[in-house]
Formats: C-alpha cells, structure tokens, sequence
C-alpha cells in the first residue's frame, strides 16, 4: 500500500495530467457536435462491425421460425394472386365483349364469352371445354365462334362448364356456302390436317375460285349467316359426279384457342317451335 | 505570497473578462484572433509545482470554454500548455536561480528572452486551439494562416500588458 501511494506521489504530475485531458476530452466530444460526429462514427465504425460478426452467429438459430413463417406468407400470396389473375381474366373479357363490332343485322343473336379450358387437335375426334354452363345460359346445340372463325357446337353442359363438338370432329357438319352465291354444301373435317376440312355436297353447277372465302349459310339456328369458315385451296371431285368436294383452309387456328363466343339464338325457340308444326303437320 | 495571488486573481478575472467580451468577438482580416488569456499561464511563477500549474490552466480554460460555448477545447489546449511551460523555459533561460523575480516577465528574463518564450508559448497554445477546432487537415494552409497570424497578434497585446505589469520603479533595466 505504501509503494502504491510513493508511486502516486512520485508520478502524481502524470496522474493530473491524465485526468485533466480525459475530462476536457469528455467535455469536447459531448458538447461539440463535428467532434461528436467523428467521435461517434469511429466508435459507430467499431461496433458496427462487432455486431455484425455476433449477428452472423446468431441468426442462424432462428431459421427454423422464419422458415415456416415465409412458407405460411408464401402460400397466402399465391391464394391472392391467383384471385387477382382471375379477376383481370373476367376484365379481359368484359373488354373483349366491348371491343366487338356488332352488326345490326345480327341483333338478334346475343354473345356469351368463354374461356377454353381443355382442347385437343389431334385426335381423331376432338371436342372443347369451355369455362361457362348452364348456370351461365349455355344449352346444348349452341354455337360458338371466335374472332377468326367458327369453332363447334356446345353438346353437353354442366353448371359451371360446358363440352363443344369441336370443328375437327367428324360427327360435325356445318352448312357452308361459298360467299356471294346460294348453293349449299356440308362442310366436315377429314381427319388428316387440323387446319383444313372438305365442303362436300357442293352442286357440280356451282362457280368457284381458288381464294374463295366460305361462309356458314345461315340455313341451321346454330350459326347466324355469313360467319367465316375458311377459303377454298383445292377442289377435288368426288366419286359422284354431280357433287364437287372442296378442300378448305379452316381460319380458325384451332391449337391457339383461348376465348371463344358462344351464340345464342333469340329466335331459337320461336323456330324450334314453327319447325316441330311443320312435322307434326306432315304426318297427315 | 498572498499579494502575489490576490495579483493573480484579479489579473485573471480581468484578462477573462477582456477576452469574452471583447477580443473573442474580434477577427482580424478574417485571419487573427488575439488570445490573451493565456498570459495568466505564461505568468505562473517558476516556483509553482506543475500539478498546480496544470489545475490552474485548466480551470482557466474551461472557464473560457464556458463563456465561448466551446466546451473542452480551451480547456485541453491550458492543460497541455501548462504542463509545457517549464520545458520551454528551459529552452531559453539556463539559470533560474539567478531570477529576480519568480515570475516570468520582460523584467525578470530580459527582453529577448521573454519574447522569445512568449512567441514559444503563443505558437503552441494558438496550433492547438485551432487544431482541436477544426479537427482536419481539410485546408492546412488556412490553418497555418490563422496559427500564424494569431500569435503574432497574441504575442503584441500580451507584450504590452507585459510592460504595463512592470513595476514602475524598476523599467527599462
């Protein structure tokens, strides 16, 4: 104890001075704000990183936690944006359904969108399901075309979903004729390239070219007049002599369906009706 | 012994007062800024052990600290002055038992002498001020500028209250 207080004494000038330039240190960095700054970045610069190294360590241990709490917020944000896509779907549609030219002439038909959900090119017998039913007005033997062309005819309906016989179905024949002239013929897909079809039953007296558009004729209450099948690329004949058969680039691409109308027929019933007379009356 | 401090007392009252109130305020060409207080520390007595001396310029400088809102800078420039004080003497005087007085002045060391230490001491006070002030070399040639002109400002007022400290009977020896 002795040596301690003859060491203080002896070096007791060093002592005060060390005291007196730590207060007056204390006092400048404190008080003086450039020097409280530099004071406070380099200690800032020092513990900086001395926290970083710690956090490093350590947040290894609560990974698990975070872990399920990101799948937790990542399956949410699918839900939402999987009802945030349909939402812009039903959008699209409704500006698709604005964005159409409707003729006058065609008033009489109403148009329903719907979105494909199943197709299929390349079978032998190829049918469509469309994303509306019956809860939507679809019924069966319905039309239904997209922008380019005609695509089939609703078969069987479900509430909320419906089945097409798709063009490329050989159970379908439409009633085509070639524009501009009256003469009717069967229009039907032979199977082999699902961008063309034959028009068959085509009067040996008719007039054509090659480029012709053809056109539904309008003769069944499926499809209105006038809607574009295809244009002519070949003629062939067919084993009888008084028909021609013409092979017919289909406009409809049918591998790229995506939204389709489907056509209702204010007029349906009405001559669903006149026409059910007409056969009960020839049966006398 | 207590004329000498009640000398000093009032002294340094009246030199604190004269540099905050006034010479603090005062820029020479936007370079000089005169600095007389520092002539108390200048003037302890040779005799004065340096554990005092350092008390007393610390004291002082945070009492000019205190006036000046620039707390510690005055404060560690005194105390490091302080503990200086006895090294540059010694570079300038080597008999200090011959003094006739115990204090440092122009009466006691002789003309050149005292200036001398004067200038010695101006320099290292006026370098660390600005030094603690600024606290960069951002523009070292200002820097020189002010430590310069300072001194030599410090160093003529403090010369002339120097002279007027002279006992009158024994000037101009």
């Amino acid at each position: 104890m002795r040596e301690l207080l003859k060491f203080f004494i002896k070096y007791s000038s060093w002592l005060v001075f060390t005291v007196y330039m730590v207060v007056s240190c204390v006092l400048l960095f404190t008080s003086n704000p450039y020097q409280h700054h530099l004071y406070l970045t380099s200690a800032n610069a020092v513990s900086a990183s001395v926290y970083s190294a710690v956090s490093n360590v350590t947040s290894y241990f609560s990974l698990r936690d975070i872990n399920e709490d990101l799948q937790r917020r990542n399956a949410d944000l699918e839900l939402e944006v999987y009802k945030l896509k349909n939402v812009i779907r039903d959008y699209h549609e409704k500006e698709y359904a604005d964005s159409m030219v409707v003729d006058s002439a065609l008033s009489r038909y109403h148009f329903i969108i719907a979105h494909v959900i199943n197709n299929s090119i390349n079978r032998s017998h190829n049918y469509i399901t469309i994303g509306k039913g019956s809860l939507d007005g679809i019924e069966p033997e319905m039309g239904v075309v997209d922008q380019n062309g005609v695509v089939g005819i609703v078969n069987v309906t479900g509430p909320h979903t419906a089945r097409l016989i798709s063009l490329l179905n050989p159970h379908l024949r439409l009633s085509c004729k070639v524009k501009g002239q009256d003469h009717v013929g069967s229009l039907a897909w032979d199977g082999r390239d699902p961008g063309e079809a034959i028009l068959e039953e085509l009067p040996r007296h008719a007039v054509f070219h090659k480029g012709d558009t053809i056109v539904t004729s309008g003769f069944s209450s499926v499809f209105p007049e006038g809607v574009l099948v295809g244009t002519v690329v070949d003629a062939e004949k067919e084993h009888d002599d008084n028909f021609f058969a013409l092979r017919v680039k289909l406009f409809t691409d049918f591998s790229t369906l995506s939204t389709v109308r489907v056509i209702r027929d204010k007029m349906k019933d009405e001559l669903r009706e006149v026409e059910q007379d007409i056969e009960v009356k020839s049966t006398f | 012994m207590s004329k000498t401090v009640i000398q000093f007392t009032i002294l340094t009252i009246l030199l604190v007062m004269a540099q905050v109130l006034v010479l603090n305020h005062i820029c020479l060409f936007n370079v000089a800024v005169p600095m007389v207080f520092i002539y108390i520390i200048i003037r302890l007595p040779i005799t004065l052990g340096a554990n005092w001396a350092m008390t007393v310029g610390f004291i002082l400088g945070l009492v000019v600290d205190i006036f000046s809102d620039t707390y510690g800078m005055n404060a560690l420039a005194c105390t490091i002055l302080a503990v200086l004080r006895r090294p540059v003497l010694h570079l300038y005087v080597s008999r200090e038992e011959e003094l006739p007085r115990p204090e440092p002045s122009i009466y006691s060391l002789g003309t050149t002498a005292c200036l001398k230490y004067l200038l010695t001491m101006t320099l290292v006070y006026c370098t660390l001020i600005f030094l603690i002030e600024s606290f960069t070399f951002f523009n070292p040639l200002r820097l020189v500028l002010l430590i310069v002109c300072s001194t030599l400002l410090s160093v003529l007022l403090m010369a002339g209250i120097d002279s007027l400290l002279t006992p009158r009977s024994e000037k101009r020896l």
